[in-house]
């Protein structure tokens, strides 16, 4: 009898606790809202820029080889091949998809002789991977020694266009072992063309201006070590253009040397030891950097280079636009997003997820980019997260605790959230918005204390977005 | 026998609880997530909730000196040392998490308190304090912020009552409350002038009932004697709060900081000056390690003019920012003595 008991009351206050959830986040939108598309406006581009994002949009889109291919330069080290199949959600230049295309990178033979890490799952989230911290020889976390750079999943080792090259991949299950990994997911770029384009001064005021709150909230810019301006992109605002990013992306996620990022990136722990070793240099056989401009082409976007041409298609792409939204199988009424968009600001969301954080400057590239509300809801600011989310890497001034206030634009159609995709689910999100160190947890707390009712028109609004 | 069953149960529960926490907390169903958190969250060898690499952090010269993030909350009391606060929680409330550490513009998260319980009908209370030395906005004491907020509330907000003096535990706090139709929740926020910083007692309700009977609770608070919404400038064996007191001829011995790195970060730093003109205590609100070693160098070396209070030398209060200038910094509005208000031209590269 008692011990029925023991097993029956925990059992009911589980049922409780699910019930008490009664909000229901309506999921990934699937109607199609036409994201993927161009800013620029055909008619309106006196420059011709239109040629330069279509080109991009194809290369962007290249699967690379090691060598002997049209497409080389592949490794030693990656995490992919293919810069949109880890930006692929909803559209080419988004984040990670449904199905994780890392899962396969082994058994197609893109890495034949690699194993794949645990934390690879068939629908789990595309990810790169970074140690914290360096391991000692007894393969013990060292706290004294920060590492924090992407560790490559795979290597090109036992492909037969790259050579003699044999690497060993990054010890994985002693990182984990040691709770020394971290993962990031893929930043969609629909938008960021605009985000590029903000003047400082700009983001500056909204600063000051978010600093009219009562609720204890009070963010900061991550800078450019060279020149001291605001950086933007990237989970913890690190790089400051995607020409940069482009460039860094090619060199760290593909391997790709390039005419930004000019040598093939050895892991952080080859770094510190002797650099990669000769037999996996030049793999491509072109010499060195992998990607440069093509000044014998015939076409003027030919000519670029891959890495500017990247750049081309990610600033050109439009903003993801909003669009309805459907739950349990119905479509929620545009009242209800409004409420939620009300309450979102009301609670406190709207002091770091800006709905919009200025205007564009004028651009020197396509009229589209001028003078443009930024809709990204979010300050471009970096704010101190707390416990919960913190992933000790330091990035630029960002601290292991201090994040980019996510852009919630495209929100609608994104699977995986937080910086790590650790969930689907936008409750939970915003959940682990609050923990100690937190600069959210006052917001967090006022969004519950939404009756359950105005918590779901949060949660409808924000996938209208 | 009946307890015991109880005991159990709580065991379980609070374990269950436990186990929720160390997971990054996943109410999700979701088959996909629950596949891969499972695969990233193995062995714990480090404490999963520590924070080891920091950016730009807070740090003093001592240990022994109060500083304005020393406040605790526990054994059911806030208490602020640095600030002379002592506050008993309302019964069965407690602080769940800490508040985030001080920003780099002065504001501290003192702390974060609400009923054991959260949800609609709950409240919960927020005490953050603005150092006035560093304030991005044109506010030089408590009321004034007060009225700075209430003029420039979000139109999502309205305004519930003006600023208005307000009596709480024997001192005049600045009082004024706003709400959101939308939300339906209610703000009211009192602000008193301790020490050189603004405090802020934000509560939060859709109660305005239980509001009310939070402020008054708020008179078992105990305060220091000299504050007001207004004042705060310090007295008795408190150091008195001058603002940009580190310039002109105050200062008779300066030597700059050598950095050995670039950054771009500013780096408030709170300093209390010795009656013989020393420097005695610095914290540094916000410093990465490397500057906060290049200022206390130069800071040693510093020697002012001994500030006299009714002749007699007094030990004073002030701020300097090094490094880089934040935001622009707004006009005053008006000229009140104690804290005196000069442009933060102090910024010393
Ligand atoms: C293995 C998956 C992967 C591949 C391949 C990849 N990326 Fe990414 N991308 C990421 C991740 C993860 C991030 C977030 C990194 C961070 O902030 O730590 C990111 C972020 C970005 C961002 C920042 C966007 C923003 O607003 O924050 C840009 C730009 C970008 N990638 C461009 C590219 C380009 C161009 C390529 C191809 C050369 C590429 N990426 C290939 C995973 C990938
Ligand atoms: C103090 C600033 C702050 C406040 C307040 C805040 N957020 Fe965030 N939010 C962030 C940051 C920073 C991130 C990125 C965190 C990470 O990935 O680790 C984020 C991420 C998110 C994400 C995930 C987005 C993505 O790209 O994966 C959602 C959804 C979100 N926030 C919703 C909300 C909602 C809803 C509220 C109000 C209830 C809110 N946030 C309040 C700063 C804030």
């Amino acid at each position: 009898m008692s011990t029925l008991r023991f097993v029956s009351l925990p059992l009911a206050l589980l049922f409780a606790a699910r019930i008490g959830l009664a909000q229901t986040d309506p999921g990934v939108q699937t109607a199609s809202r036409g994201t993927g598309a161009t800013i620029i406006n055909p008619s309106n581009d006196p420059n011709g820029f239109t040629a330069f994002f279509n080109d991009g949009f194809n290369r962007f889109q290249e699967i690379e080889t090691v060598s002997n291919s049209a497409n080389t330069g592949l490794g030693p080290r990656f995490n992919s091949n293919q810069c949109s199949s880890c930006h692929a959600q909803p559209a080419v230049g988004g984040s990670g998809a449904a199905t994780n295309p890392q899962f396969l990178i082994i058994s197609s033979g893109v890495a034949p002789d690699d194993t794949l890490p645990s934390f690879v799952t068939a629908t789990g989230p595309t990810v790169e991977a970074r140690a914290p911290f360096f391991l000692n020889s007894s393969g013990e976390i060292n706290t004294k020694a920060p590492n924090g750079g992407v560790e490559d999943l795979f290597t090109v080792t036992g492909r037969s266009d790259a050579g003699s090259c044999s690497l060993i991949q990054p010890n994985f299950a002693a990182y984990l072992a040691a709770n020394d990994l971290i993962f990031r997911i893929p930043t969609p770029t629909f938008g960021a063309g605009l985000i590029e384009n903000l003047d400082d001064s700009t983001l500056i005021a909204n600063q000051v201006n978010n600093l009219k709150n009562t609720l204890g909230i009070a963010g900061t810019f991550n800078h450019s070590g060279n020149d001291g301006t605001i950086t933007r992109f990237g989970w913890k605002a690190q790089n400051k253009s995607l020409h940069i990013f482009a460039g860094e992306a090619y060199n760290v996620e593909m391997g790709v040397s390039n005419e930004l990022f000019t040598q093939d990136r050895p892991l952080p722990e080859e770094e510190q030891a002797t650099g990669l070793p000769s037999a996996c240099l030049n793999l491509s056989g072109t010499g060195y950097p992998e990607d440069t401009s093509n000044p014998t082409q015939t076409t003027n976007a030919a000519v670029l280079d891959d890495v500017s041409a990247f750049a081309n298609f990610m600033r050109f792409l439009a903003p993801p636009p909003p669009g309805g939204v459907v739950l349990n199988g119905s479509q929620v009424p545009t009242s209800t997003i409004a409420a939620g968009s009300a309450l979102f600001n009301s609670v406190g969301c709207a002091n770091c997820h800006n709905p919009s954080p200025g205007v564009t400057q004028v651009s020197n590239f396509v009229p589209a980019l001028s003078s443009v509300q930024v809709n990204a809801f979010s300050d471009i600011e970096i704010h101190k997260m707390g416990t919960r989310l913190a992933d000790n890497v330091a990035q630029g001034s960002a601290s292991g605790e201090e994040f980019r206030t996510a852009p919630l634009w495209g929100l609608g159609q994104r699977i995986f959230l937080l910086h790590d995709g650790r969930t689907t689910d936008l409750f939970t999100a915003i959940q682990d918005h609050k923990s100690s160190g937190s600069e959210a947890t006052t917001v967090i707390e006022n969004f519950n204390k939404l009756t359950t009712t105005q918590q779901q028109e949060v949660l409808d609004f924000l996938r209208s977005l | 026998m009946k307890i015991r069953v109880f005991c159990f149960l709580f065991l379980v529960a609070s374990s269950a609880s436990l186990l929720a926490q160390s997971q990054t907390p996943s109410l999700n169903s979701n088959s996909r997530d629950s596949a891969t958190s499972s695969a990233q969250r193995p062995l714990t060898k480090l404490p999963p909730e520590t924070i080891l690499v920091r950016g730009a952090f807070s740090s003093a010269s001592d240990s022994v000196t109060p500083v304005p993030e020393s406040g605790t909350v526990s054994q059911d009391a806030f208490t602020d040392p640095y600030f002379g606060i002592n506050y008993p929680l309302p019964r069965d409330w407690f602080q769940e998490y800490e508040g985030p550490p001080p920003s780099e513009s002065g504001l501290y998260v003192l702390a974060q308190i609400g009923p054991r319980k959260d949800g609609p009908d709950s409240a919960s209370m927020l005490i953050t304090a603005q150092d006035l030395f560093f304030t991005p906005l044109p506010t030089t004491n408590a009321l004034e912020l007060n009225q700075f907020l209430n003029d420039h509330l979000q139109d999502y907000y309205k305004v519930e009552a003006a600023p208005t003096p307000m009596k709480i535990a024997g001192r005049t706090f600045s009082f004024f409350s706003y709400w959101s139709p939308a939300a339906e929740l209610h703000w009211y926020v009192l602000a008193i002038d301790i020490r050189c910083h603004a405090l802020q007692f934000v509560l939060t309700s859709r109660d305005t009932k239980l509001l009310d009977s939070l402020m008054l609770d708020l008179n078992r608070m105990k305060l220091p004697a000299d504050v007001s919404a207004t004042a705060g400038e310090g007295g008795g064996s408190v150091p008195v709060c001058i603002k940009d007191y580190a310039q002109d001829s105050n200062l008779v011995d300066r030597v700059d900081p050598i950095f050995t790195e670039h950054r771009f970060s500013p780096v408030p730093v709170r300093i209390i000056i010795d009656t013989q003109g020393k420097i005695k205590h610095i914290h540094f609100i916000s410093a990465f390690p490397d500057q906060a070693k290049a200022i206390s160098d130069a800071l040693e070396q510093w020697k002012f003019k001994p500030y006299l209070r009714d002749g007699r030398p007094v030990e004073v209060e002030t701020g300097i920012l090094f490094g880089r200038v934040p935001h622009p910094v707004a006009p005053h509005p008006v000229a009140p003595s104690a804290v005196t208000p000069r442009a933060t031209g102090a910024a010393v590269r």
